[in-house]
This record gives structure tokens, C-alpha cells and sequence, in this order.
């Protein structure tokens, strides 16, 4: 398994680019590359032959920074969200909008819409909850609170709540795991909208979470503790902890095929870690400043036989790799 | 039995005296000899007769009388006996003289020797045996060259004189003995041999002792096999000549071979069979049991030699046996004895340096460094090259504190030996501390000396190897030495990582030994031999710099599995529990390591910093308080961590007590030049008073500081302190220095933090936001916000920003309609970030002030509606602009198809000119047609003025094209060509046609113009009206409260010089 490093989009934004996701291919065009900026704009991006091509002209609208897109499994609708807390729902291929989200005074973090996409959740920062929308009517549904812990731990000031900043579906849209500031990634059953348990290990913020997408129960997070963790979400049980980068651990996406994670840091690198052996098997350094997202491209129905990578950087570049 | 018989005087009769009962009393032979007026030979008999039995009073007493003025009365014909009486006495004399030590009474015995020896040449002056007892006086004087011209005096006579001739061989042998250089030697000793061989030859049936001569010479010329040769010879001829026995015996010795050392063994007690008091056989027996491990023989044995011998050498070397025993057995104090014993009859060191040597290792080992020292530089004086001695110095030049003596020395030593890995070794750990990249070249050396010889690696040396790569930041090859020093062990699978532990437990359960207990069940072998667990800690410390974590805690749980009290495992482990934020496995970790040991420096200074990041200030005083009182205030750690205390309590108080500040600031920088005092280059320290000096408004010295420290800090990896680059920063900001703090943030968020730490973004904002960039300011807070979403504080500063940037964009007196409204956009985001604050601020605490910032959203809300009219006139303003821009559009457009149509017109005239022109030259040249023809007709006589009028019309020609040339200017009528009139009228034409239009042009002008001030005036009453219809007033004065507010409260945390000295001490001890 490795990464082949393909061309990088330089000045792809004005400014820092602070999230990525892939949109996936529909009846009438391919998977896009969609992205989000401090410079205040979404923009989508076609591949071609290893390059990116802008799909249309930047999406304006957003204040202050963009922090996180999410695409729709239809790949019909996407939402980006930006640090003044809204959401805004577009049409991907008319770029109108289809709703604008807020739930005051919460703000909005990570967000990720469910497998078959009917809810989409969203981390709600310092409202120490998940704030979930159904898709079709738009509409809060539920409001998952993060609970507080029983014994406040030592360095916990203020003994304020958890301040949620990532989520991740699981594959079989049951589970919901959240991502907070001070390391506790809590699981949620969703159909009961009932808190499960606590997994250990981490006590610095949690800035993204991915279930593998073929082990339902398997659970990655990305910590500010350089770490990457591997846990079995139901057992509770951290299956393995692997250590590598130099700084904090920003993003984690798993590959299609399940057999690897990539991990993109602060410390400008993207890495290719092999889950069979638990180490990190390459390091990519065509960044110059922090990487803030990665994306695998996911596996289409028609000729999209190579698996793509995408990261985001500060350096206000994006770069593809090829996964083999 | 022999006896002699004294003829009785007168007479016929003999007394006849057995000379084995000679009577006790010497007085009683004296009065028979002098009665019988005896002859004087038989008193010489009588005499050695004495001697020869060990009664040298008796002997004395004899010669004293037999040489007495009576005899010369008596016998004073008798020339020949005489002298042989004195002769014998003198030679007595000389013996005695010869083995006395005391100096005064040698001198004694040999002035005595001297009387005799003179009355004896007054007797006659030629007799031969007197000069060769007076050569023999001065060989045991020592003085070898009056000794060889007295011995020459009767060879001068007779050169076959054998005693003479011995004589010389002895003078020669010694002479040889005496001289340096080698060559001169060499000749002394063949001029010794070929005397002796002239003494064999005169007098083949000489004695052994003669051919014990010759053997001396040769073995000192190196023929041994000849000398050996000689010295059997002797042992046939006089098979118990000691001499011989002990120089076989020292020959086959020094073969230094098994069968070698048995055959001279052997040689050695045959002599000491034969004569028990031989002290060089008694000497070489002792050495050889010493070798042997029979101390108790040597002692013996040595004892003996010192009993007998009163050769100074022999006796040296009897005493350093005897020294040399005891030193092997450990008892110094004897050793030392003897060797003293030894040296102190040691004239010459060069003759025997061992004992110098002996000793000094024995003072070395008892603590006396200076009396060892001078002693092994005794040696060095004759063995400078000795490489034992270069290294026993150097050693004590450094535990003197003489660094660089020792480090001379030892060099010497490497340079002395280049094969010594033991030197190369000792040089290699000497400079380790102070010349890192020397240190690893040498031990490497070391190293390659050591694989070379086939020995076995010192670990710590493959150790040390390995750090000094590792500090020099070469980690693989730190990794490959570390490797190599550990060699197999099941450290191999957890670091290629086939070992992993129960993941469950690795994290926050580093306490948890059971997954080594478990390993030790299945019965792997769980071995970590103490010898190596220095270099698995470092193997792991390497692990650690290179991210490699996991392993790195699960070498540390082994090493803390096998060694409970290896505290520096433990504090590692509590370390990474640090930095993963993990406070409480932390606080267990070091508690752990309290058990062990309740006073340990790095575990209590560790608690302390973690009891500061739990805001346990107290607890945390006490801490490090404890932690300086173990050390004695000698660990500077725990001072530094007392002196960011009072640094951090300074300021910690929100209401500013200037008294309270002062005492903490005062107590902070008396601690930082405490450090500073016990070791001067203590970065932190100095970082710690520049931020003291600083904090007193010192900035330029600050400053300075500060800057010596930055340049210090860079260069090595285990050095990072970007705490002086922020505090500089700092102080650049607070001179003002806008540009040069905001770079030096830059760098530092680049160069220590991966951009990551949002303190220093919010410097960074804060200095953009005196500098008045608000677009910056608010982009680093953003950026800030996004690292840190739970600071909430962000969010305001960010408010505040775009509130100032909005603010500050309506008080300009020139902006465009896109700048307000970029203005009233951000003054939306901002009243929403205002609002968003209030109502998280309504359930949860983050230390707003609810009523300020209510106070922002009002403000912001009415900046807003001002900025709604100021939006209109912009737009107004705007659009005005763009009509004037129209108007002037339009007007350009007309002006340029004027212009168009100009250029058109004059590029006909042009034409038309051109034509004109043409046709002129085509008249002028048939005007010349025809003048020539005419001077054709005329006679070519006046060819010169031909000439002339051609080239006045060239003139002319050239002078018309120049001007037009010149462009479409007035032409001048002092033209002689008629032609031109009418053209110039036309340019007149032309001219006039232009002013005209010129004018026409100008009045456009003054039309657009006056247009223009339409606009103008417009914009000015918009102007006006703006600053009407807005309470400018009012606003202005509540917007500078409001800025002040801000200035105040924005950024709380601002003006904080970073104190945390961030010595994240490692553990520290890395290696050891």
C-alpha cells in the first residue's frame, strides 16, 4: 500500500483551506472535490488527469471562516458551515441554496450527514451537543447532550460541559460518536437518542472521528496528543494507539478498501498508516503549513478504478494523491 | 693444615703457627712476630690468614703494626714487603671505604686508604702494584678516568700487567655503564672485551671471573649467545660462581618464554643453593614468586636480601618486590611503605623507575593526588612516552578540575599510542561535556580499536556513541549505536514493534505491569540485564524525539517492570502523561516515584509544574520550595521554577496591586541571578531576568538579553525556547515596533509551534491591532479561534476587532461605497458574535462580563444604523461617481475622435506638401538644366563658381528639409525661393484653424469643468449633510469611551511576557 503524490493545486483559495470533503458522482457528472476557506468561500473542484479543475466560481455568502463541509450521500446537496454558526444547505449543481441553518447560541463544528442521509448531524461546540436536522424538512429533530463526567478531572477550571467538536456516523447509521474539546469521544444510539458510554484515552480536543467503513465497531479519532487512536466502539476497548506525528493529529479519514487510515497534522504532513501493522508505513510532505483535512475519494459505481486523496492546507493548496 | 713457621731469632728453631688456630687475640702472634724480628712477609701471611677467616680486627691490628715507624726502622732495607703491607692495608681501606654509606666516614676510610697508598710510593715509586691499588681507590671512588691513567702507569711499563689490564676492563666496563650515548657505550665496552680477552690470552689459567668480565661485556653488547657462552665457561672453571649463575639465570629469564623462565629459575637456586645471600638471586627468585602468587615466599625472600645486601640498587628492588606484594594483596599503607623504601634508595630514577611508578598508583589509589601526580610525572620525565603514566595523569588532572591539562595528556597519550582504545576511550568520555564533535570522532576510533583487538565493546562506549549522534540530532545512526550496545533481548521485538502491549492498558494504565507478568508466564524471557538499562532508557528517549511514542512507553514500562527504582523511567512516562494532557496518570507517576524516593530533586520539581498547570498555586510554591531545599539550592531547575512563580504571581492578581507586584518581582529576579551566580549560562535564567527587566520598563536591557539568549538558544536540539523569541517580540510591541514583533511572532509560531499556539496568535493579533490592521488582526484571531474553539475570549477579541475596523472605516473622510459596505458587514458579524457571547455567557461561565458586552452589541447595533446612512451616501457617492465617470468617458471618446480626425487631416497636408515639394525640386532642377546649358554655351572657364552656386543650392535644399523636419511650426520668410510663399500661407492657414479649435477645445473644457464641480459641490453637501444628519458629536465622544473600554478589556490575557520556562526537563539524566 502507498501514496503516489500527484499534482498540487497551489493558491487553490485566498486563504487557509480548513476543510475538504468529496461529493459524491451523480447520474450527470462525476465525484467533486468540495472545499472550504478562511477567505470565506466554498469552492468545487472537478479532477482531471491528476489536476483539479474549478467546477464553477467560488461560492460566497459564508463569514468569517468556513471550518467544515459535509456532502450528501446523493451527492444532490452539500452543507458548509462557517465560524459565525450557520449552515448552509446548497444544491451542488445550481449552487441554490436549499436551507440555512442555526441553533443559537450553539456553533457549529464538525458536521457529517448519515449513511443513507436523512439526518444531518452537526457538533455543536460549546452547547455541549449534537444538534441533529432532518434533511427532508429541515428541521431540528434532536438534540444529543454530551453528559458531563462524575468526577470533574484535574485541570477541568470551570467545570464546564464538554465542548463537542467532531462527529462521526457509524456505517449502519446507528451510532453516532462525538469528539470534544477535552479528549472524551462519547456514543450515542441514535434511534433511541440515548448516550451509551465514554471511550478513554484521549485528554486533548478531538478534531475529527471516522468509523472504518467496513468493521461497523471500529472507530478512529484524531487528537491534539499527536496520537491516533483505534478503538472498539462498543467493547469500549482502545484497540491501539498510534503514535507519529509531530503535532496535533487534525483530520482521519479511512480508506475505501478498510485496510488503511490517512492522518493529516499540524505538522504539515499527511501520513498512510497500515492498520494490519499498526505503523505508519509513509509520510507525504507536500505541504508547507498545517494540513487540515483529508478525503478519500469514495468508490464510485463507473470508472473510478484508482482511489483518490484529497488534503487541505493552510499553504491555501490542495493535493491529490493516489492510494494503491 | 697449613701452618707457617716463624724463625726464632738466632737460632735454628721455628715457631710454628697453624694458621686455622691462629689465637684469638691478635697480641699474641704480634708479640711472637715482633720478638723473632720475623720477616715482614710472614706478617702479610698472618694477616690475610685473618682476613680470610672474617677476623678483620685481627687483620687491621696486624698491617697497623706491620706498617708502623718501627718497621721502617727496623726493615728499612726491606723495600718490597713493605709496601705490599701498606699496599694490603690501603686496599682494606678501600673496601671499607666501598661499602660504608655514611658519607663522612667513606671519606674517612678512603683518606686513610690515600695515606697508605702514598707512604707506600714514598717507599718506591715504581712499583706497579701500588699504582694499580691507587686505580682501584678510585674506581671505588668512582672516578673511572684518574683511575684509567693511574692504571696505565705500570701497563706503560709492562702491557701485559694483568692486574692492570683487568683494571682497565673494569674502568671501560664502567665508563660503558656511565655513558649515554649509545655509540660511545658501545666503543667502551669492546675496549673492556678486548682487555680481558688480552688477559686470557697473556694468562690463559686466570680465574672464572676473568671470563665472568668478558660474558658482562658481550651480554652488554647484545652478542648473548657468546656471553652465555662465556658465563658457562666461567661455571666449569669455578662451578659455584654465583655471578655466572644469576647472569644465566637473568638471560634465560629474560626469554621471557615458559621453557626460558624454568631454565632460569633454575640458574637462580642453584645460586641461592650455594650462597643463600646472593641479594640479586634472592631478588629474581622473589620477583618470580611474586608472579607466581607466593607472597608469602616473597617476603621472605626479600626480607633476606634486604638483610644482606648493601648495594643501594639491589636493595631498591628488593624493597619494590616486597612493596609490590603488598600492593597486589591491597594493603596500600604497606605498599606505599616500601615504595617510599624503594625510591628513597633509588640515586639515579633512570636506573629504576618502577617503584616512582608503584608508588604513585598507590598514592593515586589513597587519595593523594598531588605527591601521585608528581610521582608519575617523575616517570613520564624518563619514559615520556609511557603510556600508562599519560593516562593515570590525565585522570588526576581532571579529578584536580584541570581540564584542559587532562585533555592535553590523555591527546599525548592517543597520540603516543594510536592503538590504545583504552586512552582513545578515556579521551572520548573527557570530551564528551565540552567538544561533542571531537568526543564522537574519538570514540569511534576507540571503538574500531576495540573491534580490531577482537575485544568486547564497553557498552557505555557504543552508549556514548550513540547519544552524541542523538544530540547532534544523527538519529538513525543514534539508533544504530543504541542497537548495537543492546544486542539481543526482548527490547529487539518491541522496538520493530512484533511486541505490542494489550492495547487497552497502554494508555492510561502505564502503571499497570501485568502485560510483562503475563509475557513472563507464557515464559518469554523478560530479562533486562542492569548494565544496559542506561542505554534502553536513552534507546527510548530516542524513540520519544522521533514521535515514536507508543514504543517509547512500553521500554520505559520494562525498564520500570525491571527496576522499580529507576525513577528516571517513571518521570519520563509522567512526562508524556503531561504533554498528552493526562494530569491525573501524571500525578500517579510521579506519587510513584515519591515512594522510591521521597527527596527526589526531578520528582518534585515535576510536581510542582504539574501542581502550577492545575492552578494549585500554593501546593505548587511549597513543591518546588522542597524540591530547592534537597538539592540545596544547587539544582537550578527548582529555583527557576520559585522564580517564574513570583513572576506569574506578579501578575496574576486582576486587580493590580503595584506594592504586591513589586515584592514578587523583586523575589523573582533575586532568584534568576541566584541560578545565574551557580552557573552563568543558564538560558532560562537570563530569559527569566530579561522578562523581570522588561517588566520594570527596561527594555533596551531586556532587549539585549534577551537577544543573547535567542542566539544562544539556536543550535541545539535539545534546547527550545521560543519564549525568548515571544518575549522579544513583546518588547519590540512595546516600543512600538509594530513590524518587527509581528515577524518575530511569525518566526517564532513557525519555527517552535507548527503555527499552532494561539497565545502567540493572539500576541500576534494584538500587535496588528495597535498597528491598526484590522483585516489582519481579525484574520490571526480567526485563525486563532479555529485552533482554540472554546475560547470564547477569541470570539470577543474578534468582535472587537471588526467593531474598531468598522468604527475606524466610517471616521475615514475618503471611502468608497464597497469599503462601507465591507463596514456594515462586519459590523453584522460582529453584533452576532456579540449576541452569540451573551447568550453562552447565560448558561455557561467563561468570565464575561454580560453588561459589556451588551454594551458592544448596543454599540455595534447603533454603528450599524449610522452606518446605514453612511452606506446611502456611499452608494450615492457612487453612483455619482460613476455618472461623472460617464460624462468623462464620454468626453475622453469625443476628444479622441478628434484627434482621430486631426491626425487624418495632417497626414493629408503632409501629402499635399510632399507633392509641393516634389515639384519644386523638379523646377529647380530644370532651372539648373537650363543654367547649365547656359554655362555650357558660356565657356567652362569658372569652374570654382560652378561649385559654389551647386553647393549654396544644396544648402538651401538641406536647410528646407531640416526645418520640415522640425515639424508643422511657422516658416521664416527670409527665404530667397519664391516658391515657398505660397506655402507658407497655407501653414498659416493652418495654424490659425488650430488655435480655433484650440479654443473650441478649451471651452469644452471649462464645460466638463464646471460639470465636474456640479459633482463636486453635490458631494461636499452630501458631506456635510452626512456629518448633519449623524449626532457626530455624541457618537465620537461615546466611540472613544468605548475604545478605551476596549483597550482595557480586550485581550485580557494580553500583555503577558510567556514565563512558563517551559523546561519540560525530560527526566534530564539521559545519560550517565
Amino acid at each position: 500500500m502507498k501514496l503516489t503524490g500527484l499534482k498540487s493545486t497551489e493558491n487553490a483559495h485566498d486563504d487557509s483551506i480548513w476543510a475538504v470533503t468529496w461529493i459524491p458522482e451523480t447520474e450527470n457528472r462525476p465525484a467533486l472535490l468540495l472545499t472550504g476557506s478562511l477567505d470565506e468561500t466554498v469552492r468545487l473542484w472537478k479532477p482531471e488527469g491528476g489536476d483539479l479543475i474549478p467546477a464553477n466560481d467560488p461560492i460566497t455568502g459564508h463569514c468569517l471562516g468556513v471550518v467544515s463541509v459535509a456532502a450528501h450521500p446523493s451527492g444532490a446537496i452539500a452543507a458548509s458551515a462557517s465560524l459565525d454558526s450557520f449552515v448552509r444547505v446548497f444544491d451542488v449543481d445550481s449552487n441554490a441554496t436549499v436551507a440555512t441553518l442555526e441553533a443559537p447560541p450553539s456553533e457549529v463544528w464538525g458536521m457529517q450527514f448519515h449513511p443513507k442521509g436523512t439526518i444531518l448531524a452537526v457538533a455543536g461546540g460549546g452547547s455541549g451537543s449534537i444538534k441533529l436536522w432532518d434533511t427532508s424538512t429541515w428541521q431540528l429533530i434532536d438534540t444529543l447532550t454530551v453528559p458531563r463526567p462524575e468526577v470533574p478531572r484535574p485541570g477541568d477550571k470551570n467545570g464546564s460541559g464538554k465542548f463537542v467538536l467532531s462527529v462521526a456516523w457509524s456505517p449502519d447509521g446507528r451510532r453516532l460518536a462525538c469528539g470534544a474539546m477535552d479528549g472524551t469521544i462519547a456514543i450515542f444510539d441514535v434511534a433511541y437518542a440515548k448516550f451509551l458510554h465514554h471511550l478513554e484515552g484521549h485528554f486533548m480536543p478531538v478534531r475529527s472521528l471516522m468509523y472504518s467503513p467496513f468493521e461497523p465497531r471500529v472507530l478512529f479519532s484524531a487528537c491534539d496528543d499527536t496520537n491516533v487512536h483505534m478503538y472498539d466502539a462498543e467493547g469500549k476497548t482502545l484497540l491501539g494507539s498510534m503514535s507519529g506525528h509531530e503535532n496535533f493529529v487534525l483530520s482521519v479519514d479511512a480508506s475505501p478498501d478498510g485496510a488503511a487510515i490517512v492522518t493529516c497534522s499540524s505538522d504539515r504532513t499527511v501520513r498512510l498508516w497500515d492498520l494490519k501493522m499498526r505503523a505508519s508505513v509513509q509520510t507525504m510532505k507536500t505541504h508547507t503549513d498545517q494540513v487540515w483535512g483529508v478525503a478519500f475519494r469514495p468508490l464510485g459505481g463507473t470508472a473510478l478504478r484508482t482511489v483518490l486523496l484529497a488534503s487541505v492546507s493552510d499553504d491555501k493548496s490542495i493535493s491529490l494523491y493516489d492510494y494503491s | 693444615m697449613a701452618s707457617v713457621y716463624i724463625p726464632v731469632q738466632n737460632s735454628e728453631e721455628e715457631v710454628r703457627v697453624s694458621l686455622d688456630q691462629l689465637p684469638r687475640d691478635a697480641n699474641d702472634i704480634l708479640d711472637i712476630l715482633k720478638a723473632e724480628q720475623a720477616p715482614l712477609d710472614l706478617w702479610l701471611i698472618i694477616a690475610r690468614e685473618y682476613f680470610k677467616q672474617g677476623k678483620h680486627e685481627q687483620f687491621r691490628q696486624i698491617l697497623e703494626e706491620g706498617s708502623g715507624p718501627e718497621i721502617d726502622e727496623y726493615y728499612g732495607d726491606v723495600k718490597y714487603e713493605r709496601i705490599a703491607i701498606l699496599n694490603a692495608l690501603a686496599a682494606y681501606y678501600t673496601y671499607l671505604g666501598k661499602i660504608e654509606t655514611k658519607q663522612s666516614k667513606k671519606d674517612e676510610h678512603f683518606a686513610n686508604a690515600t695515606h697508605c697508598y702514598n707512604r707506600a710510593t714514598r717507599i718506591d715509586r715504581l712499583e706497579p702494584s701500588t699504582w694499580i691499588g691507587k686505580g682501584q681507590l678510585h674506581v671505588a671512588k668512582g672516578d673511572f678516568s684518574q683511575a684509567q691513567s693511574l692504571f696505565k702507569i705500570p701497563l706503560d711499563e709492562n702491557s701485559n700487567n694483568i692486574p692492570s689490564l683487568l683494571g682497565q676492563g673494569c674502568v671501560e666496563f664502567n665508563l660503558g655503564e656511565n655513558e649515554i650515548n649509545r655509540d660511545k657505550k658501545h666503543q667502551h665496552y669492546i675496549t673492556s672485551l678486548n682487555h680481558y680477552k688480552k688477559v686470557l690470552q697473556i694468562y690463559p689459567a686466570c680465574p672464572g671471573s676473568v671470563r665472568l668480565g668478558i660474558g658482562l661485556c658481550l651480554y652488554r653488547l647484545g652478542r648473548f649467545e657468546k656471553a652465555r657462552y662465556a658465563f658457562k665457561r666461567v661455571l666449569q672453571l669455578d662451578p659455584e660462581n654465583i655471578e655466572a649463575f644469576v647472569a644465566l639465570g637473568i638471560m634465560d629469564l629474560q626469554t621471557s618464554d615458559a621453557d626460558g623462565i624454568r631454565k632460569g629459575m633454575e640458574y637462580m637456586e642453584n645460586a641461592f643453593e650455594i650462597y643463600p645471600y646472593c641479594t640479586m638471586a634472592l631478588n629474581y627468585l622473589a620477583n618470580h614468586f611474586f608472579f607466581t602468587g607466593q607472597h608469602f615466599l616473597v617476603e621472605q625472600l626479600t626480607e633476606t636480601a634486604l638483610a644482606m645486601g648493601n648495594h643501594s640498587l639491589v636493595k631498591s628492588h628488593s624493597y619494590y618486590n616486597l612493596a609490590r606484594s603488598y600492593h597486589s594483596k591491597g594493603d596500600f599503607d604497606k605498599a606505599g611503605r616500601y615504595y617510599m623504601a624503594s625510591v628513597n634508595e633509588i640515586s639515579k630514577p633512570q636506573e629504576f623507575i618502577l617503584p616512582y611508578y608503584g608508588l604513585a598508583q598507590v598514592q593515586l589509589k589513597l587519595g593523594d593526588l598531588r605527591r601521585s601526580l608528581s610521582n608519575f610525572e617523575k616517570v613520564l620525565e624518563f619514559y615520556p612516552e609511557n603510556s600508562d603514566s599519560l593516562k593515570a595523569v590525565g585522570h588526576i588532572y581532571e579529578q584536580l578540575g584541570n581540564t584542559a591539562k587532562s585533555l592535553e595528556t590523555i591527546r599525548k597519550a592517543t597520540k603516543n599510542n594510536t592503538k590504545d582504545a583504552q586512552a582513545f576511550l578515556e579521551l572520548g568520555d573527557m570530551l564528551l561535556n565540552t567538544d561533542a564533535g571531537s568526543a564522537l570522532d574519538t570514540l569511534k576510533t576507540a571503538s574500531n580499536l576495540f573491534k580490531k583487538a577482537g575485544e568486547v565493546l564497553p557498552i557505555e562506549l557504543v552508549n556514548n556513541i550513540g547519544v552524541l549522534h542523538f544530540e547532534r540530532g544523527e538519529f538513525e545512526m543514534a539508533a544504530k549505536a543504541f542497537k548495537e550496545a543492546l544486542g539481543e533481548g526482548i527490547w529487539i521485538s518491541i522496538i520493530e514493534g512484533s511486541l505490542r502491549m494489550d492495547s487497552n492498558t497502554s494508555i492510561s494504565h502505564y502503571r499497570d505491569m501485568k502485560p510483562f507478568r503475563q509475557l513472563e508466564e507464557v515464559g518469554d524471557s523478560v530479562e533486562l540485564p542492569w548494565q544496559k538499562v542506561t542505554t534502553l532508557f536513552n534507546y527510548a528517549r530516542l524513540l520519544e524525539q522521533l514521535h515514536d511514542t507508543e514504543k517509547a512507553t512500553v521500554l520505559y514500562r520494562l525498564i520500570m517492570f525491571k527496576y522499580p527504582n529507576y525513577t528516571n523511567a517513571h518521570l519520563r512516562l509522567a512526562a508524556i502523561a503531561k504533554s498528552r494532557n493526562n494530569i491525573k496518570l501524571s500525578f500517579d507517576l510521579i506519587a510513584d516515584c515519591l515512594k522510591v524516593n521521597d527527596k527526589c530533586p526531578d520528582a518534585l520539581s515535576m510536581l510542582g509544574n504539574l501542581e502550577l498547570k492545575n492552578d494549585d498555586w500554593i501546593k505548587a510554591k511549597e513543591t518546588l520550595r522542597a524540591a530547592r531545599d534537597v538539592t540545596e539550592g544547587k539544582d537550578s531547575y527548582a529555583t527557576l521554577s520559585l522564580g517564574n512563580w513570583n513572576c506569574f504571581a506578579a501578575f496574576r492578581s486582576e486587580r493590580r496591586d503595584s506594592k504586591l507586584e513589586a515584592t514578587h518581582l523583586e523575589k523573582a529576579k533575586e532568584l534568576f541571578t541566584k541560578v545565574l551566580v551557580l552557573r552563568s549560562g543558564n538560558l532560562y535564567a537570563a530569559n527569566g531576568a530579561g522578562v523581570v527587566l522588561a517588566e520594570k520598563g527596561l527594555y533596551d536591557v531586556s532587549k539585549d538579553i534577551f537577544t543573547q539568549v535567542q542566539e544562544a538558544a539556536s543550535g541545539n536540539i535539545f534546547v527550545q525556547m521560543p519564549d525568548v523569541w515571544i518575549n522579544l517580540a513583546n518588547v519590540y510591541f512595546s516600543q512600538g515596533q509594530f513590524t518587527l514583533a509581528v515577524k518575530m511572532y511569525q518566526n517564532c509560531l513557525r519555527r517552535f509551534y507548527y503555527n499552532t499556539d494561539t497565545q502567540v496568535l493572539l500576541y500576534l493579533a494584538r500587535t496588528y491591532y495597535e498597528a491598526e490592521q484590522w483585516q489582519d488582526c481579525k484574520k490571526t484571531l480567526l485563525r486563532a479561534i479555529h485552533l482554540a474553539p472554546s475560547n470564547y475570549t477569541l470570539r470577543f477579541d474578534a468582535g472587537v476587532a471588526m467593531q474598531k475596523f468598522s468604527a475606524s472605516t466610517l471616521q475615514k473622510s475618503k471611502r468608497t461605497a464597497q469599503e462601507v459596505r465591507a463596514t456594515v458587514a462586519e459590523l453584522k458579524n460582529a453584533v452576532r458574535i456579540f449576541s452569540h457571547l451573551s447568550a453562552v455567557t447565560g448558561y455557561q461561565s467563561y468570565g464575561f462580563d454580560e453588561k459589556k458586552i451588551n454594551t458592544h452589541v448596543g454599540y455595534c447595533k447603533h454603528l450599524l444604523d449610522a452606518s446605514k446612512a453612511h452606506c446611502e451616501a456611499a452608494e450615492r457617492e457612487e453612483h455619482q461617481n460613476r455618472q461623472k465617470q460617464e460624462v468623462q468617458r464620454q468626453i475622453t471618446l469625443a476628444e479622441e475622435a478628434r484627434r482621430k480626425a486631426e491626425e487624418q487631416r495632417k497626414f493629408q497636408l503632409e501629402r499635399r506638401k510632399q507633392e509641393d515639394e516634389r515639384k519644386q525640386v523638379m523646377q529647380q532642377d530644370q532651372h539648373f538644366q537650363r543654367i547649365k546649358e547656359q554655362w555650357k554655351s558660356n565657356n567652362a572657364s569658372g569652374s570654382k563658381r560652378k561649385d559654389r552656386l551647386l553647393a549654396e543650392d544644396e544648402d538651401g535644399g538641406y536647410g528646407e528639409r531640416k526645418k520640415r523636419k522640425g515639424g508643422g511650426k511657422r516658416k521664416r520668410k527670409d527665404k530667397k525661393n519664391k516658391a515657398y510663399s505660397e506655402l507658407e500661407e497655407d501653414a498659416y492657414d493652418d495654424h490659425d484653424v488650430e488655435n480655433d479649435r484650440n479654443i473650441l477645445h478649451n471651452l469644452d473644457d471649462e464645460g466638463a469643468a464646471a460639470d465636474a464641480q456640479d459633482h463636486l459641490l453635490a458631494a461636499g453637501l452630501e458631506d456635510s449633510d452626512v456629518e448633519d444628519t449623524a449626532p457626530t458629536s455624541l457618537v465620537n465622544r461615546r466611540r472613544q469611551a468605548w475604545s478605551e473600554s476596549d483597550d482595557d478589556d480586550h485581550n485580557p490575557s494580553r500583555k503577558e511576557y510567556d514565563r512558563e520556562n517551559s523546561t519540560e526537563r525530560p527526566g534530564s539524566g539521559d545519560e550517565e
